[in-house]
């Protein structure tokens, strides 16, 4: 094995860094004085009891919203890269191509469309 | 298990059994620097009971600015903060709220009693109360208390210094001067 200088750098680096994370939890635990008891362990922390288990239902309205979200905020994300490499592209079949990706967008919003969700229903059928 | 004698119950501080554990290294010397760690970073817990909340949000704001005195960052969970101050009148339907917020405090940790009402029940200290409890110091240990009805923003931040010198032994800030009149 060929020492070199760069490696241990960089494994020091890591140590290092390690080190810096870890100390402080690791000095923490030997030097602070620790709280017991009481309702230190609940997992809320405002002041009030949890009640009922966590698998609790939620309106499916909400979920089908982050679906549309998603249709949405994808579509813009990669229409960006498309917006600054366009004016570089020749010929017909760019546009054809991005026309296939968006059509499926635009399906998926059609689709929800269809479903009626942009009516925000209480009971999506 | 039956309670044995050579066990020694902790101190509780309140009525959950709640109580600190010493830390596992007590060492003097780092203790007494950790200390002057501590009281130069005092984080406090946001959290206002009543009007006297009002000045204590002026005390973190720029004309009175906190954060000269090294305890700024109000932070917004029990778990991130060293000092709870009661701030405002502690009613029967809050006590519950008041304890759990100050059990789930990591140690070490300190309570500043700000107002009256939080003192003593202050203008609800009367004979037919019903709803205000008489002093937050029957549920959870307080180390400073701020009289006042509600505190200027300059006696809390006096309040912090007499922390400090709890915490430290020194007080670390001028005192300020009596004014005539």
């Amino acid at each position: 094995m060929i020492f070199s200088w760069l490696h241990f750098a960089i494994v020091l680096f890591l140590l290092a860094g390690l080190l810096f994370a870890i100390g402080p939890l690791i000095l923490a635990g030997l030097l602070a004085p620790k709280a017991r008891g009481g309702d230190i362990g609940m997992p809320y922390e405002c002041g009030m009891i949890p009640y009922g288990s966590s698998w609790a239902r939620w309106g499916v309205s909400y979920y089908v919203y982050a679906l549309i979200f998603l249709a949405f905020d994808v579509d813009v994300l990669y229409l960006f890269p498309v917006s600054t490499a366009y004016i570089d592209a020749e010929g017909l079949v760019p546009f054809v191509k991005v026309f296939i990706f968006l059509s499926f967008l635009i399906l998926s919003v059609i689709y929800f469309w269809a479903k009626g969700v942009f009516t925000w229903p209480r009971r999506i059928q | 298990m039956a309670a044995q004698d050579s066990v020694v119950q902790p101190e509780y501080l309140t009525a959950g059994n709640h109580h600190m554990d010493p830390p596992l290294v007590n060492m003097k010397l780092a203790q007494d620097i950790f200390d002057v760690c501590r009281s130069m970073s005092l984080w406090p817990m946001t959290f206002g009971l009543a009007c006297c909340a009002i000045e204590m949000m002026a005390t973190g704001m720029a004309r009175f600015d906190m954060a000269r005195f090294g305890a700024e960052v109000f932070r917004p969970s029990p778990r991130q903060s060293d000092v709870m101050i009661v701030a405002g009148t502690v009613t029967k339907k809050m006590a519950p709220a008041v304890v759990r917020l100050y059990e789930q405090m990591p140690g070490p940790k300190w309570v500043i009693a700000m107002g009256n009402c939080a003192i003593s029940g202050g203008p609800f200290k009367i004979k037919d109360n019903y709803n205000v409890i008489q002093g937050v110091d029957t549920l959870i240990p307080v180390d400073v208390y701020v009289p006042g009805c509600p505190p200027r923003p300059e006696g809390l931040l006096e309040g912090f210094f007499e922390l400090q010198r709890l915490i430290t032994g020194k007080r670390w800030w001028p005192v300020a001067a009596k004014v005539e009149g």
